[in-house]
C-alpha cells in the first residue's frame, strides 16, 4: 500500500509567532506522499480534534504527522484519538516544534521547525503498524517472607480476591514483630497485632502459607513466573503471576567498632526486649541502663525507633534510670519526635556526642566515658546494662536472590530504593515488587504505603485476567537470529528468552509483558536481528537523513 | 573544520530524562543555539555506534548522547552502555582525523534544564573554535 501521510500544524492558539505557518505548509505540501498539510490553532482542544477525525477519516491516510508541543504533553491524547478512529496509534509521529524550538529560541525559527517536521515525516514513512493484545496472567500472587510487611500485603491483596501465597525461612510466621516491644504511635502492641494478623491469615481462604521454605530459582516473566519451592529438602514448582519482597532485615550488634564483646552487661535489643517481656524471671533489678545508638552509622531509622521505644518500656516495666547515648538522633519517622519528647518528659536522659563513646566492663558493671558536646566536659557513667548500638542490615540471602534474579541492590546490599524511575516499590523486572524494610531502614508507616502502592502496581497487573501489550513491538527476526545470547545476558528486564521457533532451531523470544521497550538489546545485537518498531535503525538514521536535505 | 557544509548538532535524547530537560528548557524560556536537533530515544542505550557516525556522514557537526545520571537510569544499565559506544565512536572518528570532542555522551536529570542549554552552547563553541 503506498503511503499517504496527513500532517497536521498547530500554533497553539496562535502564539507561536516565530514560526510562519504558511511557508512551512507550502513547503512540505511540496515533499512526496504527502496527502494534505492543515494547519489548526488548538489540536489540544475538542475543536482540534474534531478537525483531526473528520480530516483522517476524509482522506484514508496510513500516516499521521503532528507538529505541536511536546509528546511528553500531547502524545497519549493522540494516540486515544486515533485508536479511536480505528488507526493504528503507531503510525504518529510527532514533532516537537514548541518547547523545543518556538519557545526555546530567539529570533524567527522557520527553518527549524520546518526541519523537525521533514524528521518526523522521514520517520511517519518507515512506520508500520503494531496490533495490541491480551496475554493471559496468572492472577496468583507470591509473597516472600512472613514479617509485618509480608502478611499485610498479603492479607490487603485477599481483599481484592487476589490469592496470595506467603513464604517463610523460619518455622513461623512474624519475623521481627515477635522481636519488638512497642510499636508508637499505634494502640495495639505488636504481640497483639501479630496474633490478630496471624488469626486473620488463618481464616482467609485466599491465603496459603508456606514455612520453612525457600525460593530455589525463579523462571519466566511477569503474569507467569514459575517459581522452584525449596522445603524440608525437596523441591517443588508453583506458579504465580507477580512476586512481592517482604524479605525484612537483620540487625547486627556491633562490638567491632566498639571493640566491645557482648556478654552479661553488654547485651543486644532482642535480648533486652527478651528481658522485658518477663521482668520477673529477673536475679535482680538493673539500676541502670544506658543505650548506644548512631555512632557507626548515620543511617539508623531502626535502631533509633526501638532505642527510643524500648527506653520507654524499661521506665514502664522496671523504673530504671536511662541513658541515651547518641550523635544524632533520627526522628525523621511518624510519631517519632513525640516519642522522643515522651521519653524526655519521663525521665529518659539523652546525652549528645561528636566522638564515639569509650566503653569498659568494669567488675559486674560497664563503664562509659565521653565528651559530652553541650556540657563541654567529660562525663563518666557506670551502668549496670549497656544496649549495645545496632545497625540495621539487609537480611541474609538477599545478595543471592538479588543475583539469582537480576534484581538491583543498593551500596548497603539492600534492594534497590535509590532509582527514581522505580521508586519506590517496582524493580528491573516487571511483576517483582519490594515492600518494607528489604528496600532500606523503612519503619512501619513507611512499610504501609510501600504495600498500598505495591497492591495497586499488582492489581493494574493481574486483576483483569489479562494485560494489554503491543504484539511484537519488539521482535527477533528468526531467520536472523545467530543464537549468541548476547540480548539475553544485556536485557535488563529479563525479558528475553530461548524459544523454539517453528523448526529445530533456538532463537531469542522477547516477552512484551517483561519488555519496558528500551532498545537496548535493539543496538546491540550484532546479526542486528532485534526489530524495534518506531525506534528500528532504519526510523533513527531517517530522522538523521533529514538534516542534509 | 566544519564538515558536510552545516554546523547542526544531533542530540540523542532519552525520553525518560534529556528530553524533558529540553521540554523545560523551553518551558522556561532558556534560549539556546538553534542548530540542535533532537532525536527522542526511549533510553540512551538504544543509540549505537551507527547512529553515531552515520549523523557525522549526514554532515552533523556534532553529535550529543544525552541519558539519564549513572544509577538512576529507568533501564538500569542503558546509560553505561551508551557512554561505552560513545567512547568506541570517538576513538573510530579519531582515526578518520575528526576530534574526539565532536561526540559527547551527557548524563542529565529531567530538571537540569541549564545543563541542556549549557552543553548545546558548549558544543556549538567548540565547533567554533576549529
Amino acid at each position: 500500500m503506498p503511503v499517504k501521510i496527513g500532517i497536521f500544524l498547530c500554533d497553539c492558539g496562535g502564539s507561536l509567532r516565530n514560526i510562519d505557518f504558511p511557508k512551512i505548509r507550502g513547503n512540505l505540501a511540496k515533499l512526496e506522499d504527502i496527502a494534505f498539510v492543515e494547519i489548526s490553532h488548538n489540536l489540544c482542544l475538542e475543536e482540534g480534534e474534531k478537525a483531526i477525525a473528520s480530516r483522517i477519516l476524509r482522506e484514508k491516510v496510513n500516516g499521521v504527522v503532528i507538529a505541536a508541543c511536546s509528546p511528553e504533553l500531547c502524545e497519549d491524547k493522540f494516540i486515544r484519538l486515533l485508536e479511536g478512529l480505528g488507526l493504528n496509534p503507531n503510525l504518529l509521529s510527532l514533532a516537537n516544534i514548541r518547547e523545543q524550538c518556538s519557545w526555546a529560541h530567539e529570533g524567527d525559527v522557520t527553518e527549524k521547525a520546518l526541519e523537525l517536521i521533514r524528521m518526523a515525516v522521514n520517520k511517519a514513512r518507515l512506520l508500520q503498524a503494531v496490533e495490541r493484545g491480551e496475554v493471559p496472567v496468572n492472577k496468583e500472587v507470591l509473597v516472600v517472607g512472613g514479617g509485618f510487611s509480608g502478611m499485610k500485603s498479603a492479607l490487603e491483596l485477599s481483599q481484592f480476591g487476589i490469592r496470595t501465597t506467603i513464604m517463610e525461612r523460619e518455622s513461623t510466621l512474624g519475623g521481627k514483630l515477635k522481636e519488638l516491644e512497642g510499636f508508637y504511635g499505634l494502640e495495639t502492641s505488636p504481640k497483639e497485632m501479630f496474633s490478630s494478623m496471624t488469626r486473620a491469615i488463618e481464616e482467609d481462604k485466599n491465603i496459603e502459607v508456606l514455612t520453612s521454605a525457600e525460593v530455589a530459582r525463579v523462571q519466566g516473566e511477569a503474569g507467569d513466573f514459575t517459581v522452584k519451592i525449596r522445603k524440608g529438602g525437596k523441591e517443588s514448582s508453583r506458579s504465580f503471576g507477580a512476586i512481592i519482597f517482604a524479605t525484612g532485615y537483620r540487625t547486627e550488634i556491633l562490638p567491632q567498632d566498639f571493640e566491645l564483646k557482648p556478654g552479661v552487661n553488654i547485651i543486644s535489643q532482642q535480648k533486652l526486649v527478651e528481658m522485658l517481656q518477663a521482668p520477673e524471671r529477673l536475679e535482680r533489678r538493673p539500676e541502670t541502663i544506658a543505650f548506644v545508638v548512631d555512632f557507626s552509622d548515620e543511617n539508623s531509622r531502626l535502631p533509633t525507633l526501638s532505642t527510643l521505644n524500648n527506653a520507654l518500656a524499661v521506665k514502664e516495666k522496671l523504673g530504671s534510670e536511662v541513658y541515651v547515648f547518641c550523635k544524632n538522633l533520627k526522628v525523621d519517622s511518624e510519631g517519632a519526635e513525640k516519642l522522643y519528647r515522651e521519653a524526655r518528659e519521663r525521665g529518659v536522659v539523652f546525652l549528645k556526642f561528636e566522638e564515639k563513646p569509650r566503653i569498659h566492663g568494669e567488675d559486674s558493671r560497664v563503664k562509659v566515658e565521653a565528651r559530652d558536646v553541650l556540657l563541654g566536659e567529660e562525663v563518666t557513667l557506670l551502668c549496670d546494662l549497656l544496649v549495645a548500638e545496632e545497625k540495621a542490615l539487609p537480611p541474609e540471602g538477599t545478595k543471592t536472590l538479588s543475583s539469582m534474579l537480576n534484581l538491583e541492590t543498593d551500596t548497603q546490599g539492600f534492594y534497590q530504593d535509590e532509582n527514581v524511575h522505580l521508586y519506590p516499590v517496582a524493580s528491573g523486572r516487571k511483576g517483582m515488587f519490594f515492600v518494607g524494610a528489604c528496600r532500606g531502614n523503612l519503619d512501619l508507616s513507611r512499610a504501609l504505603t510501600d504495600i498500598s502502592s505495591a497492591l495497586v502496581s499488582v492489581y493494574e497487573l493481574l486483576s483483569p485476567g489479562g494485560a494489554m501489550v503491543e504484539v511484537e513491538k519488539v521482535k527477533a527476526d528468526s531467520q536472523k537470529c545467530r543464537t549468541c545470547l548476547t540480548c539475553i545476558r544485556i536485557c535488563p528486564h529479563k525479558a528475553i528468552r530461548l524459544a523454539r521457533v517453528d523448526s529445530e532451531k533456538w532463537v531469542a523470544k522477547i516477552y512484551d509483558l517483561a519488555c519496558d521497550g528500551c532498545g537496548i538489546c535493539t543496538a546491540i545485537c550484532p546479526a542486528k536481528a532485534i526489530k524495534f518498531e518506531g525506534y528500528s535503525d532504519e526510523q533513527i538514521l531517517a530522522q538523521v537523513e533529514a538534516i542534509g536535505e | 573544520m566544519i564538515m558536510g557544509g552545516n554546523n547542526k548538532i544531533i542530540a540523542f535524547c532519552c525520553a525518560e530524562s534529556a528530553y524533558r530537560a529540553a521540554d523545560r528548557a523551553g518551558r522556561l524560556r532558556i534560549h539556546y543555539p538553534d542548530n540542535v536537533r533532537v532525536i527522542r530515544v526511549p533510553c540512551a542505550g538504544r543509540v549505537s555506534v551507527l547512529h553515531i557516525l552515520k549523523a557525522f556522514e549526514k554532515g552533523a557537526a556534532g553529535v550529543l548522547v544525552m541519558g539519564c545520571q549513572e544509577g538512576a537510569c529507568r533501564h538500569l544499565t542503558g546509560n553505561i552502555r551508551a557512554k561505552e559506544r560513545v567512547k568506541y565512536a570517538e576513538d573510530l572518528l579519531k582515526e578518520v582525523g575528526i576530534n574526539g570532542q565532536r561526540v559527547k555522551m551527557v548524563n542529565f536529570g529531567p530538571d537540569m534544564a541549564q545543563r541542556f542549554a549549557r552543553e548545546i552552547e558548549e558544543m556549538v563553541e567548540k565547533i567554533k573554535e576549529e
